[in-house]
């Protein structure tokens, strides 16, 4: 872990990527939609469960005693 | 006060008890010491009448009150090289080069309790023996003699038994490294660690009777810290993501509070080890925890720097650890979980980047911070196109970050990286493009946070770049020390 604070300057934080950045150019609508699609249907989905998933667990685990 | 004390191989067993009274346990200090530091510790300096904080604390609060009489001061033993000599007349250390401090190994402080007795430990893992290749490490200063003498290392000491038990130590370790390392953290001793644990004084011998996980999470963030506490799954072959997120926060750098119910039992985790490379004949993705041969952790039960295996070992390993806290930083919103399932996800991204083929990667993800990445990609500038490299100069990135890597077995073995993501950490869980940054050598995909969550079309472009000339961008192992055994 590094104790560094972000050194973002706020100028770049009001101004849009496109701007600050030159050179870039639009991104295949087809790869962003099949990616937009498996986050939609699969990955965001299994991300709520297995977090809530790990809740649960960690609720039960809390009460176990270390001692040795 | 101060004594001398050449280590021939193993003789340090039969002398130190010559020095240090019966009350500081030294046969069995001298035991563990014979069998756990290397050869190349080659001098003792015993400091005595030495007063220790974390005993202290412990002392003003029990030993103090009970019947029996103990000593309120410790002796100390320092560890150096065979090029340090000691003269007891003038009470100087001197040596060829006058550098004493890259000569020297650590500490370690008994305490006058008479059973386990090995207080604050601060220990080179150089000279530990079987010490994993990478461990977490903090700068430790150590005043001794006049001089000012500094350590790489992670703190460690016995449990006392009658008030502070394995789980104790475990929290004491991780927040004295947190409190050397970070500026933003004060520093807890011994007795400031039991009184955390609960809302009210325990008392007398309670603390012994152990603590429970929820007490541990408290003590975390009662020091200022967001713990986050992760369970496994009953059966371990059905939750590969424990292990996989944590070797994550490992590598991120931070130490781990590790619990394993079945034996009761806490250690801190502090350090790992990569098995040899190998090439598999059968394709199909694997993570860096396939990768971990062993893992580094500091058992109050042992020196530390113990190495666990993923399986079997002697006394437990690496399957026996059934839940663990990391103390986070406040600004780390999205969790190893969520990572664990985005990573593979972007492999439907690969044709807009050039990302290996799926079935023959090896993923690998940390947090680190803005800063860092930025300090990483100056280090390594010739390898990156340096429209990539303004654009990470550039991009307003949250404090913390996430980094996943992609890597071809080839590239793994050499240490190198085929592409990257940057994922804001304060991201939010239904956000479908967490990104700010994907990137491997011919292509880089850049997210514009401000716009991406409304319209995915506008908020991301695409820079082509010019081909360094390289097979991998080296990867980002910075937070942990290399080992360097000796």
């Amino acid at each position: 872990m590094d104790n560094e604070k972000s050194d973002g300057s706020m100028d770049n934080q009001e101004k849009d990527v496109s701007d600050v950045i030159k050179g870039l150019t639009p991104v295949d609508p087809k790869v962003l939609e099949a990616f937009t699609r498996e986050m939609t249907d699969q990955v965001i989905p299994e991300i709520l469960r297995v977090v809530e998933e790990r809740r649960v667990l960690a609720a039960e685990s809390r009460l176990w005693q270390l001692k040795c | 006060m101060y004594t001398w004390l050449p280590v021939s191989s193993g003789a340090v067993v039969g002398e130190l008890e010559q020095y240090i009274s019966s009350e500081y346990d030294p046969v069995r200090v001298a035991k563990k010491l014979a069998d756990g530091i290397s050869g190349a510790v080659k001098a003792v300096l015993i400091e005595r009448n030495y007063n220790d904080k974390d005993y202290r604390s412990t002392y003003y609060s029990f030993y103090a009150k009970k019947g029996q009489r103990y000593r309120s001061d410790c002796v100390r033993l320092h560890f150096f090289d065979e090029t340090v000599l000691f003269d007891d007349q003038t009470l100087k250390l001197s040596c060829a080069d006058n550098r004493i401090t890259d000569h020297y190994f650590g500490y370690m402080v008994l305490r006058p309790t008479g059973i386990a007795t090995i207080g604050r430990t601060v220990l080179s893992p150089d000279v530990r023996s079987g010490a994993s290749r990478y461990i977490i490490t903090a700068h430790h200063k150590v005043h001794l003699l006049g001089y000012k003498l500094t350590i790489q290392g992670f703190p460690s000491m016995d449990q006392h038994v009658d008030i502070a038990v394995c789980a104790h130590v475990a929290c004491w370790s991780v927040l004295r490294h947190y409190s050397e390392s970070y500026c933003v953290y004060r520093e807890f001793l011994t007795h400031d660690i039991t009184m955390m644990a609960h809302e009210f004084n325990p008392g007398g011998l309670v603390p012994s009777k152990g603590l429970q996980m929820s007490h541990a999470e408290r003590v975390f963030q009662e020091a200022g810290t967001f713990p986050v506490h992760i369970a496994r799954e009953h059966s371990r072959a059905k939750d590969p993501s424990f292990y996989r997120q944590l070797i994550a926060y490992v590598e991120s750098g931070f130490p781990l509070f590790a619990s394993m119910h079945t034996r009761a039992h806490a250690i801190a985790v502090v350090g790992y080890e990569w098995r040899p490379p190998v090439n598999t004949a059968i394709p199909g993705m694997r993570y860096a925890w396939d990768e971990v041969q062993s893992l580094a952790v500091v058992d109050d039960n042992h020196l530390p720097y113990l190495s666990i295996p993923r399986t079997g070992g002697s006394e437990y390993s690496v399957e026996d650890i059934d839940a663990f806290i990391v103390a986070l930083p406040e600004k780390v919103f999205y969790p190893a979980d969520a990572v664990d399932r985005l990573a593979p996800a972007l492999f439907k991204l690969g044709a807009a980047v050039g990302l290996p083929p799926q079935d023959e990667t090896i993923i690998r993800y940390f947090i680190t911070t803005g800063s860092a990445l930025r300090r990483f990609v100056r280090e390594k500038e010739s390898e990156f196109d340096p429209q990539l490299l303004a654009t990470i100069m550039k991009l307003p990135f949250s404090q913390f970050i996430w980094i996943v890597e992609f890597a071809t077995e080839a590239q793994w073995a050499v240490g190198q990286v085929a592409a990257r993501a940057v994922i804001d950490a304060t991201a939010s869980l239904r956000e479908i493009m967490p990104l700010w940054l994907l990137h491997s050598c011919k292509q880089a995909l850049v997210f514009d946070r401000r716009k991406v969550g409304l319209d995915s079309l506008r908020g991301v472009g695409s820079l082509n770049l010019d081909d360094m000339g390289h097979t991998g961008f080296t990867r980002m192992d910075q937070n942990l020390r290399p080992t360097q055994t000796k």
